[in-house]
């Protein structure tokens, strides 16, 4: 290291060429002076031959150099011009749903047109909206309606931190205990939301608005109450949408039959969905769903975490928002189609791990998961088991869960 | 030389306690040997793998299985418990309900779990965050060894993920008596007393575990 930093001093000033040099990206410096330079004088001097030589394997290297330079000048300008293309790409996109789609939304929404420009990602300026309008407010939720939520939460945080909180529990069907719980969980969570972000967390920019949004919910629905998941998709939801629209958005969303059946803990009903899924991972992946069997591993191992934060927590951020933008268009049984697709595309290596590696790998996904294969290995994922459709595989087994348990009321549980 | 003698064993270890009490951080200090404040809250369950070279002629493989803390998912995560060897119990030493939660997680983990001989799976209980100097529980260690006998923990360790203090002695400490617990099947159907008459070269007693 010293010897270069003497030598780099030592050659500064002197060779012109250093000059025109000193406008290549590449410089190949170590050897500059070794090349171009007389030896120190206290020792013995270069002989002609081999100065000629060091100064021909000299110009071959900044041959070299140039080429890889110009190389790389022309990856660059290719990789521009595809940014540009996306970029016009999505400036079209955005155009095309805030004039076209919007202003028509009951009409639009379900056009095969709309839907392939849906698939190909919603741009995050339109993407609340869109969102908003595909998830719907069957709930009749105002923003009056939140801020009476919000109110009351308020008042709960108050009388949990003065000690109050005795005076109510009575009236509530829910143990004041079970809310203290509720809140201080909320409490935990918040901070271990997205913490790479650094702005839920306190002290950052949606903090508040995160703990108002789950603090509200806990009040909006007591019966449901806070479960760990539900801070990773309010916050999803908080970068994209305005709070009291987050808030109706969220509870809308919580209130779908999957989400209703998993945040509830509905251990039988989420059984039924792992055992549609099961069914589909069969029909399109049969080598890898033997080796799961094989190995013990059962879809509650990786699905829960995938189900739970609609992939927010295990997905690239981009990603996971568009997995969410189909989710929008499809419904619950994108979740399982995306599951699937995961699968699909590490199948390979899939099929070659145990167990402990398996449950390692789908807990813990790669952080550069390609975008592009990632969609195009879910789109091949068929949602048809034997010209059955998702809702139908679903219902049958539903049905038959049903009829087991009136059958043999003792394996109730 | 050794390698075609050599013994593997592999263990299914749970890591178990109230949301946040630090099991996770627990884990990748004992794993990666790293620590960061910014742990994600797990969901569902999340795992690792630590191997050691327990002595010439064992390797020790550990699995662990990080199971999300929330209470609600009870009922769901009971299946995560199948077959596990042992348990660690973590609380954390500045929130006193996560503490109290402990007997709850241990009567959960024993209604649902036992050895093959019948005998509850060892179990160590971690005092976590004991970096943390706001020591609101143990202002004397006899009380949590006789907490500790009381309810059938082999073990306790006041630790930091943090500080990287204790863990690797509480892992050895519970796989000793994973080690212990298989050497001894017809031991079955005992309280989990440590006998006096146990080989006492073979089985570390867990007065060697507790600290004082």
């Amino acid at each position: 290291m010293e010897y270069e930093e003497k030598t780099g001093r030592a050659h500064r000033p002197l060779s012109p060429k250093q000059n025109v040099r000193k406008n290549l990206d590449f410089e190949p410096l170590s050897t500059t002076a070794l090349i171009l330079e007389d030896r120190p004088a206290n020792l013995p001097a270069k002989p002609a031959e081999e100065a000629q030589k060091h100064r021909q394997q000299y110009e071959e290297m900044v041959v070299q150099a140039k080429k890889r330079e110009l190389k790389e000048a022309q990856r660059r300008k290719k990789q521009l011009e595809e940014r540009c293309k996306l970029e016009d790409s999505i400036g079209n996109a955005v155009l095309t749903w805030n004039n076209e789609i919007l202003p028509n939304w009951e009409t639009m929404c379900c056009s095969r047109k709309v839907r392939e420009l849906w698939w190909q990602g919603i741009p995050p300026s339109v993407r609340g909206k869109v969102w908003s309008l595909a998830i719907g407010n069957e709930l009749n939720i105002t923003h009056e309606l939140y801020d009476i939520c919000l109110a009351r939460a308020k008042e709960k945080w108050r009388s949990l931190s003065t000690g109050g909180a005795e005076v109510e529990c009575e009236d509530a069907g829910f143990s004041a205990a079970d809310r203290e719980a509720s809140l201080e969980l909320i409490k935990l969570d918040i901070s271990r939301t997205f913490p790479n972000l650094c702005i839920f967390q306190q002290g950052g920019p949606y903090h508040d608005t995160l703990h108002s949004i789950l603090g509200a919910y806990t009040c909006y629905r007591p019966d449901v109450g806070y479960v760990q998941g539900m801070s990773f998709i309010a916050a999803v939801l908080i970068l994209n949408l305005d709070t009291a629209d987050a808030f109706i958005a969220f509870s809308n969303l919580l209130n779908k039959p999957c989400q209703m059946a998993f945040f509830r803990v509905d251990h039988g009903l989420m059984l039924t969905y792992f055992a549609a899924f099961e069914v589909f991972f069969e029909e399109n992946l049969p080598k890898l769903f033997a080796h799961f069997k094989k190995n013990n591993l059962t879809p509650d191992i990786y699905l829960i975490d995938w189900i739970f934060t609609l992939y927010s927590k295990s997905l690239p951020l981009d990603l996971a928002c568009r997995v969410w933008d189909v989710f929008c268009r499809d419904g619950e049984e994108f979740l399982f189609r995306t599951a699937l697709g995961i699968l699909k595309l590490f199948e390979d290596i899939l099929t070659k791990m145990d167990f402990i590696h398996i449950a390692q790998f789908l807990t813990k996904l790669p952080e550069d998961l390609p975008s592009e294969e990632f969609f195009t290995s879910i789109a091949a994922i068929q949602m048809q088991s034997r010209n059955k459709k998702w809702a139908q595989i679903l219902a049958a087994l539903q049905k038959d869960n049903r009829e087991m348990e009136k059958g043999s009321p003792s394996l109730k549980h | 030389m050794q390698k075609h003698n050599q013994k593997e064993h592999l263990y299914k270890l749970l890591v178990i306690g109230d949301l946040g009490v630090g099991k996770t951080s627990i884990i990748k200090r004992y794993v990666h040997q790293n620590f960061s404040p910014h742990y994600r809250a797990t969901i569902g369950v999340d795992f690792a793998l630590k191997v050691l070279s327990w002595d010439a002629e064992t390797v020790v493989r550990l699995q662990l299985w990080d199971i999300a803390g929330q209470e609600r998912f009870g009922n769901m995560t009971r299946v995560y418990y199948r077959e596990a060897m042992g348990a660690f119990i973590v609380f954390d030493i500045t929130r006193p309900a996560t503490f109290e939660a402990v007997t709850k997680w241990k009567e959960d983990l024993d209604s649902k779990l036992v050895l093959p001989n019948g005998k509850p799976v060892p179990a160590v209980l971690l005092a976590n965050k004991c970096d943390q100097g706001i020591d609101v529980l143990m202002n004397n260690g006899i009380k949590m060894d006789q907490f500790c006998k009381e309810n059938g923990f082999v073990g306790w360790f006041e630790t930091s993920a943090k500080e990287n203090i204790n863990i690797n002695e509480a892992s050895r400490c519970l796989v000793k008596h994973i080690i212990a617990s298989e050497s001894d099947p017809v031991q079955s159907l005992e309280p989990d007393i440590i006998k006096p008459h146990l080989n006492s070269s073979k089985i570390v007693s867990c007065s060697a575990c507790f600290k004082s």
